[in-house]
C-alpha cells in the first residue's frame, strides 16, 4: 500500500517538476532549473517520515534504536542504568524473551523522545495556539503550546513531558520538561531520569524535508547536554493508520514485520 | 499568571471574530446596493459553521450516582432493540456501570485489566474532554482517554475496505449544508458499544450528523446500525460544550490500577 503510494508520488513529484519547468519557460525566457514547491516555513501540518533504511538486521543501522552512531556522555549513574538494560536492539541485543525493555509485556508508552525511533510515520497538525504531533504509533500525541504559556509545573510527571514551543525565526523551538523516568532514551536502553530535558528545533528547509535537532539535557544521566538530528520527508500520500498497543502479542508481531531483532 | 494572558487572548480573539463577522454581513450589503437595486439580504461570507475546532466536553449534568444518569454509561434512556443474540450479550456482561453494576473486581468490561483501545462510539461515554483538530482533508477528534484519535476523512475518498477491522472504525465524513455527516464501519467486535455493555458486532455501521449550533455549543446526532445486534437502526442526541480555556491533559492507560483510580475520580461504581 504504501509502496504503491510512493510510486505514485514520485511519479506525481516528476509531473509536477517536468510542468512547472514548461511553465516557468513560456512566461519567461530563463532556462533556470525548476522552482521548488513553494511552501509557509511555518506551517509544518503533513504526515513525515524517517525514511532512512530500516533493514532486517539491525546492528549497523543505529538509527533503528539510538540517536547517534557514537555514544552519549553518561554518569556513572547513567552507564549503570544502562548496563542493566536488556535490549533486543543493537549490539547486544537480547532475544524478546529476555528483553526488560519497559514497553514489552506492557502496553506503556514509549514516551518522548524514544517515540522518534519506532517505524512509524507522524502527522503535525496546527492550530492557532497549538502544534500538535500526532504519531501512528499507539496513538501517541505531543502536543506543543505556542500560545505564550510557561512550563505547567502542577502536571506530571508525565510520558510525554509538557512542551512549549516559541518560533525563532523559521524554527519551532520547542522546550519540554516534567518527564516521569519509566521510558528509557532510545530502544537499546540508554536511560533518563525525571530531570530530562529536552529541546526540539523543528525546521521546515523546502517543502518536502523537516529537519528536527534535538538537544538531550539530563543531569543526571549525562555529563553533558547532546544533539542528534533527524530528518523527515513529507508523505502527501499518507495518512496515519490505527496502530495499537493490545499485548505483549502484538509487539512481537510489530518487531517482526519492522526489523527483526539482532542476532 | 499566564492562564489569565491565555484566557484574555482567547476572549480577544472571538471578540474579533464576532466584529468581523458584523463588518463582513455588513459590507457586502452595502456593496451590493451601490452595484444594483437592494434584493434578500446577503448572508454573511464569513463562514465560520464549518469550523469544529476546539476543545469540547459532554454537556450533560454530572452526579455522583450514577444510576439515573443514563448518558455516563449508555446512550439512550430506553433500552435499545436488541436482536436475541445482542440480548444474550447484555445478560452476560457484568458492567460496573448502571443498574446492574458489579464491582470492578467482578466485571467483565473488556478494558479492565487491560489496556485495550476503548473503541468508537463509547469513547464519547467516557467523562474526559475532547479536541477536534481540522485540516484540509479531515477532521480529527483528539480524546483525552488514553490519547485515542480519531480522523475523519473528508476528501472525498472512499471507506478503505483493506484496513481493519479496527477498533476506532474507518470513518468518512462530508458536509450537508452545516452539518458534518461522518459515516463509519470496519470494526472489530472486541468493544462494548457502551459502558452498559450493550453489545456491537464487526457490522456496525454508525452514522454521525455533527453540527456546531452556536459557538458554544456543538451536537451529535448518532445513528446506530448494527443488524446483528439491533432489530433496527436507532439514534442518540449527544450534547457537548465548547471549553476555550481547557486542553487535553495527558492521561494514558497503564494498568488496572489506573483505571481504578480514573472511575473513582469521576463517577464511584453504582451500589
Amino acid at each position: 500500500m504504501r509502496s504503491r503510494a510512493l510510486g505514485i508520488v514520485l511519479a506525481l513529484a516528476i509531473a509536477l517538476t517536468c510542468s512547472t519547468a514548461a511553465f516557468a519557460q513560456t512566461k519567461t525566457s530563463s532556462s533556470a532549473p525548476a522552482t521548488p514547491t513553494p511552501f509557509d516555513p511555518h506551517d509544518l501540518s503533513g504526515v513525515w517520515f524517517d525514511e532512512r533504511p530500516r533493514p532486517l538486521t539491525t546492528n549497523e543501522r543505529y538509527w533503528i534504536y539510538k540517536f547517534n552512531a557514537e555514544e552519549p556522555p553518561m554518569t556513572a549513574w547513567g552507564l549503570a542504568q544502562y548496563d542493566a538494560t536488556k535490549s533486543s536492539f543493537g549490539t547486544r541485543a537480547y532475544p524478546l524473551a529476555e528483553t526488560n525493555d519497559p514497553l514489552y509485556h506492557t502496553c506503556t508508552p514509549p514516551g518522548l523522545p524514544r517515540i522518534y525511533l519506532h517505524p512509524f510515520p507522524m502527522q503535525v497538525v496546527q492550530t492557532s495556539g497549538e502544534v500538535i504531533v500526532l504519531f501512528e504509533y499507539d496513538s501517541i500525541r505531543h502536543p506543543i503550546y505556542t500560545d505564550g504559556r510557561a512550563h505547567d509545573t502542577t502536571l506530571g510527571p508525565l510520558w510525554m513531558g509538557d512542551s512549549i514551543g516559541h518560533w525563532e525565526g523559521d524554527t519551532l523551538v520547542a522546550d519540554t520538561v516534567n518527564f516521569n523516568d519509566k521510558t528509557w532514551l532510545d530502544r537499546i536502553g540508554h536511560p533518563h531520569s525525571n530531570a530530562l530535558h529536552l529541546v526540539e528545533r523543528f525546521r521546515r528547509k523546502d517543502h518536502e524535508h523537516l529537519d528536527l535537532d534535538i538537544t538531550i539535557d539530563d543531569a543526571k544521566a549525562y555529563t553533558k547536554p547532546w544533539t542528534t538530528q533527524i530528518e523527515f520527508m513529507l508523505k502527501p500520500k499518507w495518512t496515519l493508520a490505527e496502530q495499537f498497543c493490545e499485548d505483549e502479542e502484538s509487539f512481537q508481531k510489530m518487531d517482526k514485520d519492522a526489523a527483526a531483532p539482532a542476532k | 499568571m499566564k492562564l489569565n494572558r491565555i484566557i484574555e487572548t482567547r476572549k480577544v480573539s472571538l471578540g474579533f471574530a464576532l466584529v468581523f463577522a458584523m463588518v463582513l454581513s455588513f459590507s457586502p450589503a452595502a456593496s451590493a446596493q451601490s452595484k444594483q437595486t437592494p434584493e434578500a439580504p446577503k448572508v454573511s461570507t464569513l463562514d465560520t459553521s464549518h469550523d469544529l475546532s476546539g476543545v469540547w466536553f459532554d454537556d450533560h449534568p454530572r452526579l455522583i450516582k450514577v444510576q439515573e444518569r443514563y448518558w455516563a454509561y449508555t446512550f439512550t434512556l430506553e433500552a435499545p432493540p436488541m436482536t436475541p443474540w445482542a440480548q444474550a450479550k447484555f445478560n452476560a456482561a457484568k458492567a460496573s456501570f448502571g443498574p446492574h453494576a458489579v464491582p470492578l473486581v467482578e466485571t467483565t468490561d473488556p478494558l479492565y485489566h487491560t489496556c485495550a483501545p476503548i473503541g468508537f462510539p463509547i469513547i464519547y461515554l467516557y467523562p474526559l474532554p475532547m479536541q477536534i483538530v481540522q485540516t484540509p482533508g479531515e477532521v480529527i477528534m483528539l480524546f483525552e482517554w488514553d490519547s485515542l484519535r480519531r480522523q475523519i476523512f473528508t476528501d472525498g475518498r472512499a471507506h478503505d475496505t483493506t484496513l481493519g477491522p479496527l477498533w476506532m472504525g474507518d470513518s468518512i465524513g462530508h458536509w450537508e449544508g452545516d452539518t458534518l455527516v461522518t459515516d463509519t464501519v470496519n470494526f472489530n467486535d472486541k468493544t462494548w458499544l457502551d459502558r452498559m455493555g450493550h453489545p456491537h458486532s464487526d457490522a456496525l455501521h454508525v452514522v454521525e450528523r455533527i453540527r456546531r449550533i452556536d459557538h458554544d455549543h456543538l451536537v451529535d446526532d448518532i445513528t446506530i446500525e448494527d443488524p446483528k445486534a439491533y432489530t433496527k437502526p436507532w439514534t442518540a442526541h449527544l450534547p457537548f460544550v465548547l471549553k476555550p480555556k481547557w486542553t487535553l491533559a495527558e492521561q494514558f492507560c497503564e494498568d488496572e490500577q489506573s483505571f481504578q483510580t480514573i472511575d473513582q475520580d469521576a463517577a464511584a461504581p453504582a451500589k
